[in-house]
């Protein structure tokens, strides 16, 4: 089954969801291996404040700045889904994705009711 | 059953309707035009029903709220200066939200302000840590309820009804035009608060809505918001009623609600400020979520409130790190009421950044499948996107000529 | 590494100079295994079409297929000449 998709209209911008369902960033760029005379294949997804540079200029690199410049790749064979939003295979924690929550967890646990 | 339940859901639409926007511009407005700009209400309580109502119904078939929207239509490099002006605009208003809490919080117990803006605070802190989500509107709209005194207020003012019939028809006021532009511009920038189409677009994604609850989106939108407009029109009345061609300038909510002791005495007055209190109350918290839905949406990260601060610690950080500054700017004793009208003014500039992706989305088969706008919906969309388009670049040139409203 | 964001907005121009257009998307086939380019999308979507008002998108070509590029260069793509918009 194939189908004829607009890569920026559905998938570069779309919302990561991981094999549990949990939101894990966005797809911010897409890594492409070819070119002229040849196949032109999409290899990856890559996800994450230093990707954004390549994408908005000055602010991009502003942006990218403050949100810590961390960056993943995602293989393309991680993807189970293009949809709605980009479904992966594997879970975040698998993949690199979802660190920033990872990491302010710990500071929420210490707060009574935070897991209500 | 059902009934029941849809018509709980109104009634807290109702009370959750107005905000300190809407509350220092139909009582301002009111007192310096008398009725004359009740159809500019009507143009925008209209308004908000188109908007959330397109806002609930891509929410409900896409599953994607606003801010997804608005990056997947428009990208990452524009979606980002939507983002900011959205954000920027945000924190002014849930400013003086918080502010007009304090300020409510102060006339009705006395104490003094600079301490109750942190009892503000923290008692919306505590009461959105604290209840469940479906109780949050709930609780804040039926309080907001008790603003119906300033519709028992504005018969009982005994307002010259054929005037009133009159203010419904549109048109022109020719002796002072740029201050009647500029109310009618404000009046429409409170009516179509961005913040409360994030609010009720987010969430419909986090209570999961699909086609099926389309009706009910269709009849929360209009009937909430339809009748919540009469409560504008009640403060226009009172503030013509009571303050027109006296000298009064409404600049302080204390006076607003006068609007309803004048009439009803004490207990119109405690009415009144209850009615404020809460209404103001909730609309800080939808503004407080929106800005953290906003960030979370546009760049990927769990959100919602039904995650549980735990499963969504960006999310939550993010409306913590907000009230934080927030308070922080009421406590440099900024006028609340001064910075509301710069706050809608401003989100009035703002509103075209995320109306027209909506508006795009809302079209685009393959988000809504064969629920996109129909012939009713695209033509009121494309009417007010020319009237968003018009106060949206008319906003600040008459904000500047009518020094604020002042003159 | 070639990304779709340095791909994004470049000119695309035949052998000759002649401007097609701007690359404003790519087109993909979804399949098996990676996803393959077959063609660019050059030009303006126009803000009406977007809104799906004047018929059903994609009624003006503005393709072009992705054997015609000869070469990436620079800040533009260059195509075959005699290659026309599909």
């Amino acid at each position: 089954m194939s189908d004829s998709i607009d890569l920026g209209l559905h998938v570069v911008d779309r919302q990561l969801i991981d094999s549990e369902g949990r939101r894990c960033g966005k797809v911010d760029d897409l890594a492409l291996e070819g070119g002229a005379g040849e196949v032109l294949e999409v290899v990856a997804i890559l996800s994450g404040p230093g990707v954004w540079r390549a994408r908005a200029g000055l602010v991009g690199r502003l942006a990218a700045w403050i949100g810590g410049g961390g960056r993943v790749r995602i293989p393309w064979e991680c993807v189970a889904e293009v949809r709605a939003h980009v479904k992966l295979r594997k879970r975040a924690e698998e993949l690199g994705l979802g660190r920033g929550d990872d990491r302010l967890r710990p500071l929420l646990e210490k707060i009574p009711g935070s897991d209500r | 059953m059902k009934i029941f339940q849809v018509a709980l859901g109104i009634l807290a639409a109702i009370g959750g309707f107005v905000d300190i926007g809407d509350l220092v511009f139909n009582v301002s407005a009111g007192a310096t035009f008398g009725y004359q700009l009740l159809w500019v209400v009507v143009i925008g309580v209209v308004g908000i029903v188109v908007y959330s109502e397109m806002c609930g119904r891509v929410a409900a078939v896409s599953g994607k709220a606003v801010f997804d929207a608005v990056r997947e239509r428009v990208g990452f490099k524009s979606g980002l200066a939507v983002l900011v002006a959205s954000q920027v605009v945000n924190l002014m208003t849930l400013t003086a939200e918080i502010g007009g809490v304090a300020i409510c919080l102060q006339l009705l117990s006395g104490l003094a302000y600079r301490w109750l803006i942190v009892v503000a605070g923290a008692a919306l802190l505590v009461v959105v840590w604290v209840t469940a989500f479906e109780w949050i509107e709930r609780i804040f709209g039926y309080g907001g309820l008790c603003l119906l005194v300033f519709a028992v207020a504005a018969v009982k003012l005994h307002p010259g009804w054929g005037a009133v019939g009159h203010g419904f028809v549109p048109h022109l006021e020719m002796k002072s035009p740029l201050l009647y532009a500029y109310f009618a511009v404000g009046l429409l920038g409170a009516a179509l608060t961005p913040y409360e189409v994030y609010f009720y677009s987010s969430g419909g994604v986090e209570e999961g809505w699909g086609p099926k609850d389309l009706r009910l989106n269709k009849v929360n939108a209009m009937i909430g918001y339809g009748l919540g407009g009469f409560l504008s029109f009640a403060l226009m009345i009172v503030g013509g009623a009571l303050f027109l061609g006296k000298g009064i300038e409404p600049e302080f909510l204390g006076s607003i609600a006068l609007g309803a002791e004048v009439p009803l005495g004490q207990i119109g007055l405690l009415l009144a400020l209850v009615g404020i209190l809460f209404a103001v109350s909730g609309a800080a918290i939808d503004t407080l979520f929106s800005g953290a839905y906003n960030l979370a949406q546009f760049l990927g990260w769990e959100w919602g409130r039904y995650r549980t601060p735990r499963g969504a610690p960006r999310f939550t950080i993010t409306w913590l790190v907000l009230l934080v500054l927030a308070l922080g700017v009421v406590m440099t004793g900024v006028d609340p009421v001064q910075l509301t009208e710069y706050a809608v003014i401003f989100s009035a500039v703002a509103l075209p950044l995320t109306y027209i992706p909506i508006l795009l989305v809302a079209n685009d088969r393959s988000y809504m499948r064969e629920y996109v706008n129909g012939r009713l919906a695209n033509t009121l969309g494309l009417i007010y996107l020319i009237v968003i388009l018009f106060i949206a670049l008319t906003a600040i040139p008459l904000l500047i000529l009518t020094n604020a409203g002042q003159n | 590494m070639r990304t779709y964001s340095s791909l994004l907005g470049r000119n695309v121009e035949t052998e000759s100079g002649r401007r097609l257009g701007r690359c404003r998307d790519m087109r993909a086939l979804l399949r098996r295994g990676n996803p393959t380019v077959e063609a660019l999308v050059v030009g303006h979507r126009g803000f009406l079409e977007h809104l799906g008002i004047g018929g059903p998108r994609k009624t003006r070509p503005n393709a072009v297929p992705w054997e015609a590029v000869v070469s990436i260069e620079g800040d533009r793509i260059v195509v075959r000449d005699g290659t026309e918009l599909v």
